[in-house]
């Protein structure tokens, strides 16, 4: 037989032509980086470095050959090992074991509780899910997802301390029923959430010890939004939740309003980007669609999903506003806009250094910067043109870090754009007035506050601003309290320490988002006995009673508290308590509206916008991170090792700066070498080494010195630098903070990850600081990113289409129907399958009739915030690999977040070549454009190939397919050839190179000390597993099954029908009930795959591809979403017909908008 | 002078260094080498597989609790204290409470309750309330999952695995419960299916059933008649009506690796 060549068709040339890449050396396109895409895998995943040539293979022979020996000797191991079944003594309600149980409860959190689900193995949490009956389900993102292994956590605090030395319950109790009695002039911190029984019990508090005063903390709540809009109400305590499924026009000034600054459910806003189609009944409509105006300085997730995004500097946004205010003013007057406005200007005009350089260079920057202010005064001048037209149905969002005046105008704005009580909510909270760290300073430095309890989940010491001066408030005070799950630098700085409970195993209650009261229940009892929730120290403080244990007879304080909140303000029949504890949530609400009413100037701000950045003073963000958040869970190892969606690095943060920025300061090219210093040497291992230079970065008198890693669409002359890492390091990288053994503040986990860049917070409200200087350092930094890891070459793999008549792709009409002809599949050639379809006997071979499983992926609503990814983790058992594994490239993530970044660089006429000039040169595109790059994100899991090549190339048949559909994994099987993954178009594989489950990743160099190291078995986080899921060891190839375990479930329940069928047909004569083949399909969208149920934005849809009646009621959404004209298939071309297929994005640009032409092209087509 | 009666005798003729026999040495060796290998082979195919290492295996039980006792004389259901069979994939072993319901009233001093006691009694002298530890007699690998709701509901009776359970006094591994056993019945689920009323009686007879209930045994003949392949064959009347119940309940049992293996 002649070897069979596949055929690689032409792309066309428009597509062909965008550049598209995931890295710095890929953008670069260096010859290093050619020679090691080239290559299979990456170097460094099939190289041994010096640890692991130390085991090499003759050392493993040398040893088994021992062992063996030794093991013969003894044949112990001949003995059948005798297992004991302990049956509950009695059995608790509800429980079948074997049976998972869903309870539903909520999770707190500073924007409004989020509803979950919970799913329990005999009282063992063991995956979260969104409470999808709530009436503010506000899906899951990956912090939430992660929460539930910090209930695991082996670095959780589980003893109470004094002055940081370990103390007994008893001890703590003898201080505390002193401390009840007089607590002396009490100051009580709390948390930003909303707590109804909370709220009752400081209220208690403060009449109980009169001057007692109450506060609230959490690093990244910024207070000037909350000032702003307590001047715009008059009134303490409101809350705006906007209601984006009714937002036609979004105009975000810096707000990442669908990641880390969501303010209210994200699925809205999903749903009306859908464009009506949810289900996926009809196409995206761009009438139905909304469309999204972003300025932004950081490139969020947000703004990835803009449809269009201005890159500016974080002064910059407000003069933005300013200037589309004004524009909106001037077409929809309005006395409070006015009023805000002030006299305030905001003119662009080309900064008068252009000029006069003179050179042939200096003179073409001149003509882009003039172009550039035009285009820009366009695209504020059209976008309050747009957002206008849609009066009332627009919202305007401002970003936490921005400045309180530029809240003033986005008040006003959304006043003059009619936006209250239409597409944003007004809520008065019925809580007291409360202060924040810098009211506790005044007070305690006046003397009024001597005592302090502290239950905020942040971490002050670590993480408040200069102007608090945290150290000082503790040395002030008389006593000072804190209850916390970590012992971070606060709880040991503290005279008491009150090891706290998980909220999965505390009662408690919270508010969502638009104020439904929703309970927080215990899942199980407290995993230590130390342990107590916020709600049982008040209680204890309240009644000077000790803190008492739950016990599986009497709840906890907390139990009661809770209830008696519940009875007297939201119940309105005993048999209220039980609903709101089976439904986890209230129909009552806990909020009032607000009205609003007049708005002070926001003239200060033109002071913040007056000056632009530049290279010598560049402007820093502290930005929340994507995965620790303030820094609170840098001790989870799930969060830790979920690559940033946008920088994809994992386990450490790094200074963001633009190409061009880099490149002033002269950075880039030691980045760009040190990303590629030792490829194509594979002995080396490249991967392995990947290094970022270290930057000195100084504001006013402090400075902090981070590596710096490059983010493709940052705004120019800024920095981003996400908080909350460096905790603790005991390596050579950073003096501050050292690890304390005696005081460990951080676990396995946190230690040694990132740097801390909280010093360079002077103010609290200051999270966008100007003036700041880099200086490069000799040092060098290793990072673990996974930008490059498993990526796959191929044409259009994520692709787009603009709802704008586009001049070379035709109407959106037309680019509906050619998405799955974009890039080479236009003329697919005829490869010869490999496959046959049917047995012997002319049976299909895949042909179970009553299910085919089958996935979509809608690329329009995907943010590619990683929630899916730490779901799967959940749910299938994952472990976690550690740094060093990551970097070599053996994260063991199924499902792997790809990002693009896609950027047009050449003008095309009408037929779809490139436009040329005069002079017969090819026109670029304004720099602006190509600067400011498209972001793709694609989650790519084992797509189910229905030919799929993995499973011809298994010498053990280890996978094989089922006759559902399904490319089945059977892993005691798999001897580990690897030769699956080496065949697998998708790069969906992953193969346990060491007993990640079993021995801990994150010690030294333990992975490598074989059986002599540490291992796992028997920690806590074991007790998190999916006892339907195999645990796999070394040496074994894992990837994604669907979730095969919910799916057999769900099989097995559904035919009980055959028991259902003979007692209704009178049960002594079963033979007589018949069984359809019609009755042994699952119910229509019955089974919900983990990634699926995470998923806050909706974007995957799973079900039976025979699920497709006549009516479209009676399809599972799958079938329907199948049906669109957006569906494309993986890699079509090379001919394995994957059963999950994506969706393509559809972008809804204002075809006014001077980038509008530009939008919505990106086809990803990578060689 | 003497006369040489041969000149050969006067040569050194080599004597027979190997005798004769030693021509057969290597074909006995091998031949030995051979039957002692099968030897071990058929040793190590009798002895170290399931049906030898398991099939037979009795542990001690913490309480020596009599099945034959409980179901044969006193005609408790399987499902009285493997109350989750037909929702779990487990079939649970009884909650100290379930025995506790009758044993509170009868028997509760017998030496042989004392671990029932010291589970549940709280007015016993050595209660600590911690569970029974029984003894796992049916282990399935790890990477094995069997789902007991999914057979119990479709017609695969306690006996087709675990054997006249009814009739121990004493609970022992009856059947191999090797994959090979398992996809037995996966290839030929006729063989063991049953009507869902016969499930849990371990004494049932398909013949006994069939002419008790010959309105089912019309239905079996008729459907045996309509089938040309079936028709043909000889049958007994558990594959009679197990053909009759595969086809009339649409049973078609999985053969694919994730059925069991995820």
């Amino acid at each position: 037989m002649s070897k069979r060549v596949l055929h690689h068709p032409e792309v066309p040339e428009m597509e062909a032509d965008q550049s598209v890449w995931r890295s710095v050396r890929e953008h670069e396109d260096t010859i290093k980086f050619r020679h090691q895409a080239i290559r299979e895998f990456s170097d460094s995943e099939d190289v041994m470095d010096e640890d692991e040539r130390e085991f090499s293979r003759r050392n493993f022979v040398k040893l088994m050959g021992a062992s063996t020996a030794l093991a013969g000797l003894g044949l112990a191991s001949c003995r059948r090992p005798e297992a004991y079944i302990l049956p509950y003594t009695e059995g608790p309600e509800w429980v079948v074991p074997g049976r998972p149980l869903y309870y539903a409860t909520n999770m707190p959190s500073a924007a409004g509780a989020i509803p979950l689900v919970v799913t329990t193995h005999e009282s063992r949490p063991t995956r979260l899910a969104p409470n999808k009956k709530h009436p503010d389900n506000t899906g899951t993102d990956a912090q939430v997802q992660a929460s539930i292994l910090n209930l695991y956590s082996t670095s959780r605090s589980q003893q109470f301390l004094q002055d940081g030395s370990q103390v007994t319950k008893a001890e703590f109790d003898a201080f505390f029923a002193k401390f009840a009695k007089a607590p002396g002039k009490l100051g009580v911190v709390f948390g930003v959430d909303e707590s109804p029984t909370r709220n009752r019990l400081a209220k208690e508090i403060t009449k109980k010890f009169p001057g007692a005063k109450i506060y609230n903390y959490e690093a990244l709540e910024n207070v000037s939004a909350e000032t702003a809009i307590a001047k715009a109400f008059g009134a303490n305590k409101v809350k705006l939740t906007p209601k984006l499924e009714k937002a036609d026009r979004i105009f975000s000034l810096d707000s990442d309003f669908i990641e880390l600054d969501a303010q209210s459910s994200t699925i809205q806003y999903s749903k009306k980007r859908q464009g009506g189609g949810e289900n996926y009944d009809q196409e995206v409509d761009k009438k139905v669609m909304s469309r999204h105006y972003q300025v932004e300085s950081i490139f969020s997730l947000t703004g990835g999903m803009a449809d269009h995004r201005l890159r500016v500097a974080p002064s910059q946004v407000s003069k933005v506003g300013v200037a589309v205010a004004k524009e909106v003013q001037a077409l929809a007057p309005n006395a409070n806009l006015a009023k805000a406005l002030g006299d305030l200007t905001a003119d662009f005009a080309v900064d008068p250094k252009f000029a006069k350089d003179e050179s042939e260079e200096g003179k073409k920057a001149y003509k882009e910067e003039k172009e550039y202010v035009k285009s820009l005064k366009e695209w504020v001048k059209e976008c309050a043109k747009d957002l206008v037209s849609k009066k009332g149905k627009s919202v305007v969002l401002v970003g936490p870090n921005q400045p309180e005046e530029l809240h003033v105008l986005g008040l006003a704005l959304n006043d003059a754009l009619g936006a209250f009580g239409k597409t944003i909510n007004a809520y008065a909270s019925k809580s007291a007035a409360t202060g924040s760290l810098i009211d506790l300073k005044k007070d305690v430095d006046a003397g009024t506050v001597d005592s302090l309890l502290l239950l905020t989940p942040s971490n002050p010491l670590f993480d408040a601003a200069a102007d608090v001066d945290f150290a000082s408030i503790l040395e002030k005070v008389n006593v000072s309290i804190h209850s916390g799950e970590r012992t971070d630098k606060t709880a040991y700085a503290c005279d008491w320490h009150i090891p706290a409970t998980h909220y999965l195993e505390s009662w408690g209650d919270s508010l969502t988002a638009n104020g439904f009261y929703s309970v927080v229940q215990p899942m199980i009892l407290p995993l230590s006995e130390n342990t107590f929730s916020e709600v049982d120290v008040l209680t204890a403080l309240l009644s000077g009673e000790a803190l008492a244990t739950p016990t599986a007879q009497e709840p906890s304080a907390g139990y009661h508290q809770v209830k008696a909140t519940f009875d007297k303000k939201f119940a309105q029949s005993a048999a209220d308590w039980n609903e709101l504890l089976k439904n986890g949530f209230s129909k009552r609400r806990g909020y009032a509206s607000a009205q609003l009413k007049s708005v002070p100037s926001a003239d200060k701000l033109a002071n913040k916008y007056a000056k632009a950045p530049s290279k010598d003073a560049l402007e820093v963000i502290l930005a929340k991170d994507h995965s620790i958040n303030d820094g609170r869970y840098i001790d989870n190892a799930w969060l830790q090792e979920s690559p940033d969606p946008v920088v994809k690095l994992t386990w450490d943060n790094a200074a963001i700066v633009s190409p061009k920025t880099a490149k002033e300061l002269g950075v880039y090219d030691t980045i760009v070498k040190l990303e590629t210093w030792n490829a194509g040497r594979p002995e080396i291992g490249e991967a392995g080494q990947a290094r970022a230079p270290i930057a000195k970065i100084t504001v006013g008198d402090t400075s902090v010195e981070v590596p710096v890693l490059i983010g493709f669409g940052q705004a120019d002359y800024t920095i981003t630098l996400p908080v909350g890492y460096g905790q603790a390091r005991d390596d050579e990288y950073q003096s501050a903070d050292r690890f304390d053994e005696a005081k460990p503040v951080v676990g396995h986990v946190g230690k040694n990850t990132g740097f801390n860049v909280y010093p360079l917070r002077k103010e609290s409200s200051q999270f966008l600081l100007a003036g700041a200087k880099v200086a490069e350092t000799k040092g060098e930094y290793p990072v673990a990113s996974t930008q490059e890891h498993h990526a796959m070459y191929g044409r259009a793999l994520a692709r787009e289409i603009s709802t704008m008549e586009s001049p070379a792709k035709g109407d959106y009409k037309k680019q509906l129907k050619k998405v799955d002809q974009q890039g080479m599949d236009s003329h697919i050639p005829e490869n010869i399958p490999l496959y046959k379809a049917n047995d012997k006997e002319g049976n299909k071979l895949i042909g179970d009739p009553i299910h085919q499983w089958g996935m979509t992926i809608d690329l329009n609503t995907c943010t590619g915030c990683n929630a899916c990814l730490i779901a799967c983790q959940a749910e299938n058992n994952i472990p976690v690999v550690g740094k060093e594994q990551v970097a070599k490239g053996r994260e063991m993530h199924w499902i792997r977040m790809d990002r693009y970044y896609a950027s047009q660089n050449y003008e095309y006429d009408s037929h779809g070549h490139k436009a040329k000039d005069e002079n017969g040169d090819k026109v670029k595109t304004p720099k602006w454009i190509s600067e400011n790059p498209a972001m793709l994100p694609q989650p790519v899991a084992c797509t189910q190939c229905e030919s799929a090549p993995c499973e011809t190339v298994c010498p053990v048949n280890a996978t094989v397919h089922t006759e559902e559909g399904l490319n089945a994994m059977a892993y005691n099987r798999c001897i580990g050839t690897r030769y699956c993954a080496n065949n697998c178009p998708f790069k969906a594989r992953r193969f346990n190179f060491f007993d990640y489950n079993k021995r801990n990743p994150l010690i030294k160099k333990n992975l490598y000390k074989g059986p002599f190291g540490e291992k796992k078995e028997g920690s806590p986080e074991s007790l998190q597993r999916n006892p339907n899921v195999s645990v796999r060891m070394r040496g074994v190839m894992e990837k994604c099954t669907y979730c095969v375990q919910a799916l057999e479930l769900a099989k097995i329940k559904q035919k009980q029908i055959t028991k259902k069928k003979a007692e209704a047909a009178g049960f002594s004569l079963s033979p007589a009930a018949k069984v359809e083949t019609s009755d042994l399909m699952i119910a229509r969208d019955s089974v919900q795959v983990a990634c699926q149920s995470a998923c806050p934005s909706d974007a995957v849809s799973f079900g039976n591809l025979l699920r497709d009646g006549e009516q479209t009621k009676d399809k599972d959404r799958v079938v329907k979403a199948k049906a669109s004209k957006r569906n494309y298939e993986l890699l079509k071309y090379v001919g394995t017909f994957s059963r999950t297929t994506y969706l393509a994005r559809v972008k809804n640009p204002n075809p006014e908008m001077p980038d509008a032409k530009y939008i919505g092209l990106a086809s990803i087509n990578i060689h | 002078m003497k006369f040489f009666t041969s000149v050969y005798t006067t040569r050194h003729t080599m004597a027979n260094f190997f005798p004769r026999w030693t021509n057969y040495v290597p074909l006995k060796l091998a031949l030995c080498a051979a039957i002692a290998g099968a030897g071990v082979i058929a040793a190590f195919w009798y002895y170290a597989t399931p049906d030898t290492q398991r099939v037979g295996y009795m542990p001690a039980q913490p309480i020596p609790y009599n099945h034959e006792l409980h179901v044969q004389q006193l005609g408790l259901d399987c499902r009285y204290c493997h109350s989750f069979v037909e929702q779990s994939g487990h079939a649970n072993i009884p909650t100290a409470n379930t025995c506790w319901n009758c044993h509170q009233h009868v028997k509760k001093d017998s030496p042989k309750l004392a671990p029932l006691r010291r589970a549940i009694d709280e007015t016993y002298a050595d209660y600590d309330g911690k569970p029974i530890e029984w003894v796992r007699v049916h282990r399935s690998p790890d990477y094995a999952y069997f789902n007991h709701s999914a057979h119990v509901n479709r017609g695969v009776s306690c006996e087709s695995c675990h054997g006249d359970v009814h009739e121990m006094e004493e609970v022992f591994h009856a059947k191999s419960l090797t994959m090979g056993f398992c996809l037995d019945c996966h290839r030929e689920p006729e063989k063991n299916i049953r009507p869902l009323e016969e499930v849990y009686n371990l004494d049932y007879d398909p013949e006994l059933y069939l002419s008790e209930h010959t309105d089912v045994a019309k239905l079996v003949d008729e459907f045996i008649a309509g089938n040309d392949k079936l028709a043909k064959k000889k049958l007994s009347s558990q594959e009679k009506l197990g053909h009759y119940l595969k086809d009339h309940w649409k049973i078609a049992p999985k053969e694919s690796c994730s059925t069991c293996h995820r």
